[in-house]
Parts: structure tokens; sequence; C-alpha cells
């Protein structure tokens, strides 16, 4: 009795080992795909992510530049600047100081210009001041030197707006 | 069944048990080899290619920042062929601002410091110089993957710059992130 139940439990065990082995290898493959799946979607997801945060930096950043170069180009009044940035970023607009005769105009905190002019004008039958001869653009912000561009900003006060 | 078939069935499902395991683990073994091997080769040649698409992005960057710097230098200094040349060296040569304004670029967009130095590590600056066309009166300058400024000179001076390519400059149509491939454990 003892002997049957043996040979019995051995028998299993024998198609146990048969089903196991056939089995085994798809246990890898799983465990192989899931790693690999886990890892290259982490890996999709992330430099995705650069790719377009870099892509969408961009797109601000060049409309900067633009502004800063056409204006070198073509503008010189405040009025023109005005003009130029809502060209490029029609919800945004710059700030005046007449105080110190300069226009800035801040994109983003990574992107801002500040116009330098030369003289303030006023409307005689309105009496709104605005700028003109320009002078120059300040990039340095668009460089990468955040902190002289904040400093050379300091103190500004708001002028008139077109 | 008699007591010596039900002996004899012991022993046979004893030896096959034996080299059942013996198969088993065998095949263990290579299994886990391969599957290893082959993970780490698809996973390796998966980031390797994207990390190279970041890094591509990154020299654009490079060039594209330089070519902006140039044409500002251009429109707010000396306008003439003799400065175009020496505001291309100085803005080449000075490395650390180069970085700098890249880097700039980059914070801005909301990447951090960590990500910047993993893929500055590997994409350093782009690499010789951004000037690809250099004759009299004619220059041209790589601003990016598919993108070039011309300047014109006439009589040493500058007659107009073209830089609508850096103005209408955009990586995601030339740049991309595959989706990963499917596993395959062969």
């Amino acid at each position: 009795m003892n002997l049957k139940n043996i040979a019995i439990a051995l028998t299993v065990l024998v198609f146990g080992l048969i089903a196991m082995l056939f089995m085994q290898k798809g246990n890898y493959v799983n465990q192989a795909k899931e790693h690999y799946d886990a890892t290259t979607a982490k890996s999709f997801k992330g430099n995705s992510m650069v790719l377009e945060l870099v892509n969408n930096g961009i797109e601000t950043n060049k409309s900067t530049w633009a502004i800063a170069c056409q204006a070198l180009q073509t503008v010189k009044t405040s009025q023109d600047m005005a003009r130029l940035e809502a060209k490029f970023f029609p919800a945004t607009k710059g700030t005046m100081s007449i105080t110190n005769k300069t226009r800035r105009f801040e994109a983003s905190s990574a992107n801002v210009i500040v116009s330098t002019f030369g003289k303030v004008e006023e409307d005689k039958k309105t009496g709104v001041k605005s700028l003109a001869d320009l002078q120059s653009v300040d990039v340095s912000v668009l460089l990468g030197n955040v902190v002289a561009s904040a400093e050379s900003d300091e103190g500004a006060e708001e002028g008139e707006e077109e | 069944m008699d007591k010596k078939k039900m002996k004899i069935l012991v022993v046979v499902d004893v030896v096959i048990l034996v080299v059942l395991i013996v198969v088993l683990k065998s095949l263990q073994g290579g299994y886990e080899e391969q599957a290893k091997r082959t993970v780490n080769e698809q996973e390796s040649s998966y980031l390797e290619k994207n990390t190279q698409v970041l890094v591509e992005q990154w020299r654009s960057v490079d060039q594209y920042s330089m070519a902006w710097k140039l044409v500002y230098s251009m429109l707010s200094g000396a306008k003439t062929e003799a400065a175009f040349k020496s505001n291309l060296a100085a803005i080449e040569n000075d490395k650390d601002a180069r970085f700098k304004q890249i880097s700039h670029l980059y914070t801005g967009a909301g990447i951090n410091d960590a990500v910047q130095n993993s893929i500055y590590e590997k994409a350093g600056l782009a690499e010789g110089t951004i000037l690809v066309k250099n004759e009299k009166g004619s220059k041209e300058v790589a601003c990016g993957k598919n993108c070039v400024v011309k300047f014109t000179f006439v009589k040493g001076k500058l007659k107009n710059v073209d830089y609508s390519a850096l103005v209408q400059y955009n990586l995601a149509n030339s740049l991309k992130i595959e989706k990963p491939a499917e596993y395959h454990f062969e």
C-alpha cells in the first residue's frame, strides 16, 4: 500500500516537473519583458519630456531674441517696440520706466530684454509720455547673465503703456 | 498491480525525476543568462538611442545660441566683415559663455541641473565651427539642425542678415524620441 502511494506521488511529481519544464521559459520571458518594458517606458517618458520642454523653451527664447534683433533693425520709439512685442507675444506687454528711459519685456523669467532709449517724448495733447531714440537692447538675461540684468532693472517704475 | 511492478515504477519515476531535475536546472541557468543578456542588450541599445537624441538637441541648442549671439553682435556692434570674423571667433572660443547660455535656456525650460549635467557629460559642446560658408561677401553659419543664417557683405560692410531660419527654428519636427520596440527573448 505504501509502495503504491509512493509510486503515485512520484508519478505526479514527474508530470509536475514536466509541466515546470515547459513553463519556466515563459516565466523568464515574462520577467525579462516586465523589466524591459518598465525601463524603456521610464526612459521614453523622461527623455520625451526633456525634448518637449526644451523645444517649448526654444519657442519662447527664439521669439524674445527675434524681438531684440528686429528692434535693433527697425525700432525707434517705445511704441514701435510695443508693436514688435505684440507681434511675437500678443498676450504679454512690456513695462516702461520713464525715469530710466528703459522698456523691459519679460516673455518669461528666463526670457527678458531691456531696451534703453535716448529721450522721453510727451504728447502735447494727451500728456502721455513715451520713449524715443532707441540706444541699445540688453540681452544679458538671454545669455544667462541673470543677476547683472536684474540689478540694472532694479528701481524701474511703471510708465505709460501705449 | 503487483508489488514488483510497483517497485519498477518507483525506480523509473526516480530516474525520470533525477533526469528532469538535471534538465530543469541546466535550462534554468541558460534561460536566466539569456534573459539577462537580451534585456541588457535591448535596454542599453534603446537608452543609448534616446540619449543620442538629447545629445543632438543639446548640440543644436549650442549652435542655435551661438547664432543668435552672432546675429545680435552684428546688429548691435560694428557691421563689418572683419567684425563678423572676430565676433564669431570670440563667441565660439568662449566655452563657458556657451555652456551658460545653453544651461540658462534649459533651466528656463524647467530642466534641472542634474539632467543638464548628465546630457552635457555626453554631449559636451557642438564640435568645430558653425561657419559653413565662408566666401568674400557671403557667410553662412549653422544655427542648429536644419538651420542656417546668412550674412551678406558689400565692400566689407554688412548689407543684410537673413536670420529667418532662426526665427522659425523648430526642433520638434527633426528630433524625436522613438517608442521602444517590443522585447525579444531570442
